[in-house]
């Protein structure tokens, strides 16, 4: 009878019909964005781990194989080795930074008080700002010469402090005023990792600020009831239910700033001494500008294994700790 | 010919940028120089039998963007477009940030497409596979005016494959530039590396340190190289092995490192390392350094701040003599290619021979910046350089004239004796020099140790590309 | 809130503010400093001196504009912020057009596998860039799009689609399955529904994809850079490092007024949509 009917049904009635089914009209849904992926990513990442496994060269988008040659000689150069390191390095430090300070400041910025809005916008600019832009104004900020974080340190006589202070963590031995933001190793590693928390945090508040709206106002009536408050309120209440929301606003952070090109690239182009390459950027200065290709490709590749690995194990931890 | 000369002052003086003293040093720059050549340098051309008529062919041009501004206005607004309309093409220029000429020389390889002709800041030996070779035109500028200079030839030759991959355009010598007054002061020479090595505890003890950098950026690895070549490191020999880890190259390298070690220590200050290209310029204008090693922006730019107590005391020099040598590098070598895929070969290929044989005007346009490939593309060699140079007013009187003495006599490509090949293209761009000076200056290496890993590195950078047939 | 409290909030969210909008108060005031000021290193940076490094009352005279007036008439900074608003547009348009059907289908349809996909959707991200500009030069190359920003409009939905399609996912999942199945009984089509009821509770979420989207394309460099040679077509991005820029001069207080102008707008932008976006973020992607 129901085949009757179909077949007695006018073409438009069955094409209808067939839409209003889950398992034709869910691909339908999503296959313009998965065909579009695949193609403008998809077959461009695929070409750049063949190329990882050739000798291209020059900008050339084929070669001879090479197997793993250009993973195993990435591996032998102690400056890929370093800025491994310092791939990690900054994307933890920086994360570990955003993570408190938007923590500290999303608990804050949620009360009311006057002057809101415009503390607000200010906490907002560096995220507005567009990456290559607000760099440049660090590298002026921090310059050799002109900086004006070190002028004005000297006026508000910080400066000596901050080398004792540097000393007294054996971040930075025989420092001196002014200090070389950009020009040592260790004070270079701090900068970078402070310009890209600076540039994070305010993305990380908002995504915190979110996460307190979506705690239910019958958690906090009950815990006020309950009368926990203070610390034991943040550590058995706040916490776990904002878990998830951290997790995401870090696992965000550390994406970005893990495979991020423009700051180390604008603010020391690896120097000095090449002491803060990141993988980006090192793919970058070997890939391109050195014209080994196909190692480039496989030095940019080389982290993406361990993101994933990190991303996926993130996400699920979040979905579990769900307290719906 | 007075409306030409006008059209002449008035693109250059109205084009300038910054502020106003720049302007007007800028036109003062033009008239004193121009006055005599109005006539001359429109014959060149020939007429111009297609103006104002419509183009039929194309030729797309990139090159980075000049650091005399003036330089590209005219390239821009008046040469392309009279050479187009003296041979029928419509020429476009495009100017890049020299930083980002590889990335987007890449890209358009990788995408086959592009300009027609590409310069580069230094020989593009990584792109040899990409181009076509221009042993032609070079033969052809060669019979007209005489063989090209040793550092363009050194640059662009590749013994392996006999070929000439890019066509040299232009170099720029790399002077000292110094301010008499602080030198004087003190009491420090720049007649050799020893004397420098004396002077600069002397010069900060004044207030005025060396400025010669060791940080990821092409003055330093200009200048460091140049100090290997002075104490005899050399990185490579002449069938462009790499030598510098063995023998009395190494013992060479080890001594320059150690020279560079003292006079960080003693005489400079963190800042080397944390260098951008411009940051020389800057301290230098700032009146707190005393020496720098550049091409002449700075000189050039302490003139056009209008600040003649400034510029009257920066005086240019030779790079100081080594115990082996006295030589320097191009601090710019500015080579044209014609990819593969370019899509007007002919009008690329008389373009560049044009450009070459005309070079009188883009020498001066320039400011000197810009030497010629072939030398004898001005007429009188060197001999006529000079004069030409003795010509610029600005004091002290005669202070270019020293160009030319080391565009002559010490100026060579990376990689002497041998030719810039890849593997120094790839170890320059790398910034493995500047790290290997560094991290000795820095105490965190032994010269020794230094100087075998770079050597190891160098190595494999080579084995790299011999597997690639192109060393 | 107590006077304690009060006391607390302030000590805590000025220092912040301070410390996140310094740069840019201070690129305020470099953008119209002279060069002689700004080259003698013993000046204040704060300040607009004379020769001799005073400070006067009348400080507008010991100041210049002339810096942002080169910026906006000797260099094609306007056309590059046009270029690049337009391309943002269009990228916030064809992203919004991808992700919310996919979005939608992976909230409502797709059941299991939903919530892997939204795993693997997220992966796109980790996927440097760096390189894969070379790739796709080829690909724009063959569309004959180089030299154009609608290259950049083919592109950059690359990297937007994926989060927006994650998050309008999780934003979907907020909406009541109720309110579509009373439309369902009503007798509208999955479509319809789609349409009339679940599309203007979204807004939250949609303005959150908006403010994204574009701010990533406002970001995005390499690939500015790379498939778009010509000055007048750039973006800003991509123009001011190049323009601005020249080999060894950099030209700082033109620089200076380039980071403000187009960081002000966006931040007024985002600050004002900063509920919405927090309810959209809400809307929980995560459950």
């Amino acid at each position: 009878m129901e085949a009757q009917a179909a077949r007695a049904k006018p073409v438009s009635g069955r094409w209808r019909h067939a839409l209003e089914r889950r398992s034709v009209l869910a691909p339908l849904l999503i296959a313009p964005a998965v065909v579009f992926m695949a193609l403008v990513v998809g077959v461009p990442f695929a070409w750049a781990i063949y190329l990882s496994f050739t000798d291209a060269i020059g900008g050339s988008l084929s070669g001879n194989w090479v197997g793993f040659d250009n993973f195993t000689n990435a591996w032998q150069d102690d400056n890929f080795r370093r800025a491994l390191r310092n791939t990690f390095i900054f994307t933890l430090a920086s994360q570990a930074v955003v993570l408190v300070g938007a923590a500290v400041l999303s608990n804050f910025l949620v009360r009311d008080f006057r002057g809101k809005w415009l503390i607000r916008f200010l906490v907002v600019l560096p995220w507005a700002a567009p990456v290559v832009l607000s760099t440049i104004g660090w590298l002026w900020l921090l310059d050799s010469l002109y900086s004006v974080v070190n002028w004005t340190l000297a006026r508000l006589h910080l400066d000596n402090g901050l080398v004792w202070l540097l000393s007294a963590v054996n971040l930075e031995e025989d420092a001196q005023v002014p200090l070389q933001w950009l020009g040592r190793p260790n004070l270079a590693l701090v900068a970078i990792t402070l310009v890209h928390a600076w540039r994070i945090l305010p993305f990380a508040v908002v995504i915190f600020i979110a996460g307190r709206a979506s705690i239910p106002n019958e958690v906090e009536d009950a815990s006020r009831i309950d009368g926990a408050t203070g610390v034991k309120k943040l550590w058995y209440i706040d916490i776990p239910l904002q878990l998830p929301i951290a997790l995401v606003a870090v696992l965000f952070g550390i994406v970005f700033t893990a495979v991020d090109f423009a700051v180390v690239y604008l603010l020391t182009r690896g120097g000095p001494f090449n002491s803060t390459q990141v993988l980006p950027t090192w793919a970058y200065f070997i890939g391109i500008d050195g014209g080994s290709l196909g190692e480039g490709a496989a030095i940019s590749l080389f982290l993406f294994p361990l993101l994933v690995v990190v991303s996926v194990g993130m996400l699920f931890f979040a979905r579990r700790a769900q307290v719906t | 010919m007075a409306d030409v000369a006008d059209e002449l002052v008035r693109s250059s003086s109205a084009l300038t940028r910054g502020d106003l003293l720049k302007k007007g040093t800028a036109a003062a720059f033009a008239i004193g120089m121009f006055g005599g050549l109005t006539d001359k340098s429109f014959g060149f051309y020939g007429p111009l039998k297609y103006a104002n008529k419509q183009l039929s062919g194309e030729l797309r041009i990139m090159q980075w963007a000049h650091f005399v501004p003036a330089y590209d206005q005219w390239l821009d607004n008046t040469y392309v477009k009279q050479w187009g309309e003296a041979n029928d093409v419509e020429v476009k220029v495009d100017h890049i940030n020299n930083a980002l000429l590889y990335s987007t020389g890449a890209s358009q390889v990788a995408a086959q497409s592009g300009h027609d002709l590409f310069w580069f800041i230094s020989p593009p030996s990584t792109f040899q596979k990409q181009v076509i070779p221009v042993n032609d035109i070079v033969q052809e500028v060669t019979k007209k005016v005489g063989p090209m200079s040793k550092v363009a030839r050194k640059s662009t030759y590749n013994p392996k494959t006999k070929q000439f991959y890019g066509f040299p355009d232009d170099y720029a010598p790399d002077p000292v530039q110094y301010r008499r007054s602080y030198l004087q002061e003190a009491g420090v020479s720049l007649r050799t590396w020893e004397d420098l090595r004396k002077g600069a505890p002397k010069l900060k003890a004044i207030g005025h340190p060396v400025g010669l950098g060791m940080s990821n950026e092409i003055d330093s690895n200009m200048l460091l190289t140049s100090l290997l070549y002075c104490y005899g490191g050399f990185i490579q020999n002449e069938e462009n092995r790499i030598v510098i880890g063995q023998g009395a190259n190494r013992k060479g390298a080890i001594e320059a490192l150690q020279v560079m070690r003292d006079i960080y220590r003693n005489g400079m200050s963190d800042e080397v390392f944390a260098w951008t290209a411009a940051s020389n310029n800057q301290a230098f204008l700032a009146s707190r350094l005393s020496v720098a090693l550049n091409a002449i922006s700075i000189a050039r730019s302490a003139e056009n701040s209008g600040n003649t107590a400034l510029s009257d005391d920066t005086w240019l020099a030779s790079i100081p003599r080594g115990p082996v040598m006295r030589l320097g590098n191009e601090h710019v070598m500015g080579v044209f290619v014609i990819w593969k895929f370019a899509k007007n070969k002919e009008a690329a290929k008389k373009y560049l021979v044009d450009q070459q044989l005309g070079y009188r005007e883009h020498f001066i346009r320039s400011q000197y910046y810009n030497f010629p490939a072939w030398t004898g593309a001005i007429k009188g060699g060197f001999k006529s350089i000079r004069q030409m140079t003795a010509q610029d007013t600005h004091k002290p009187k005669g202070k270019y004239t020293i160009l030319t003495t080391i565009a002559e006599k010490y100026t060579t490509n990376p990689g002497h004796p041998g030719n810039t090949t890849p593997v120094i293209d790839e170890i320059f761009n790398t910034y493995l020099i500047p790290q290997m000076f560094a991290v000795v200056a820095r105490g965190e290496s032994t010269p020794a140790e230094a100087v075998s890993s770079f050597a190891q590195k160098a190595q494999g950078i080579y084995r790299k590309w011999k597997n690639q047939g192109l060393v | 809130m107590t006077r304690r409290q009060k006391t607390t909030t302030y000590l805590i969210v000025v220092p912040f503010a301070i410390l996140l909008a310094f740069p840019f108060f201070f690129a305020l005031v470099t953008m119209f400093k002279t060069n002689l000021d700004l080259a003698n290193v013993e000046h204040s940076p704060f300040l607009y001196n004379d020769l001799e490094g005073g400070f006067h009352w009348d400080f507008w005279n010991y100041a210049t504009t002339e810096h942002v007036r080169f910026l906006f008439e000797e260099t094609n900074y306007p056309k590059w912020l046009l270029n690049t608003l337009m391309v943002g547009a269009a990228v916030v348009g064809i992203t919004l057009l991808l992700a919310m059907p996919a979005g939608y289908a992976l909230a409502r349809l797709a059941g299991g596998w939903g919530q892997s996909a939204g795993v693997a959707i997220f992966l796109v991200y980790l996927i440097p860039p760096t390189l894969l500009f070379l790739p796709l030069s080829r690909l724009i190359t063959q569309l004959d799009l180089k030299d154009s920003l609608w290259s950049l409009i083919l592109i950059y939905p690359s990297f937007t689609v994926p989060f927006a399609t994650w998050l309008l996912m999780g934003f979907f999942k907020t909406i009541p399955q109720e309110l579509e199945d009373a439309a369902l009984i009503d007798g509208a089509s999955r479509l319809k529904s789609l349409y009339l009821i679940v599309l203007p509770i979204s807004l939250p979420g949609i303005l959150t994809v908006v403010i994204f989207a574009f701010s990533l394309c406002v970001n995005e460099f390499i690939y500015a850079f790379t498939f778009i040679s010509s000055s007048e077509q750039r973006t800003v991005s991509a123009g001011v490092p190049n323009d601005l820029i020249r080999g060894d001069v950099f030209f700082w207080q033109s620089l200076m007024a380039a980071v403000l102008i187009p960081t002000i707008p966006l931040a007024l932008l985002y600050n004002a949509f900063l509920d919405r976006f927090i309810k959209g973020f809400t809307g929980g992607a995560f459950r």
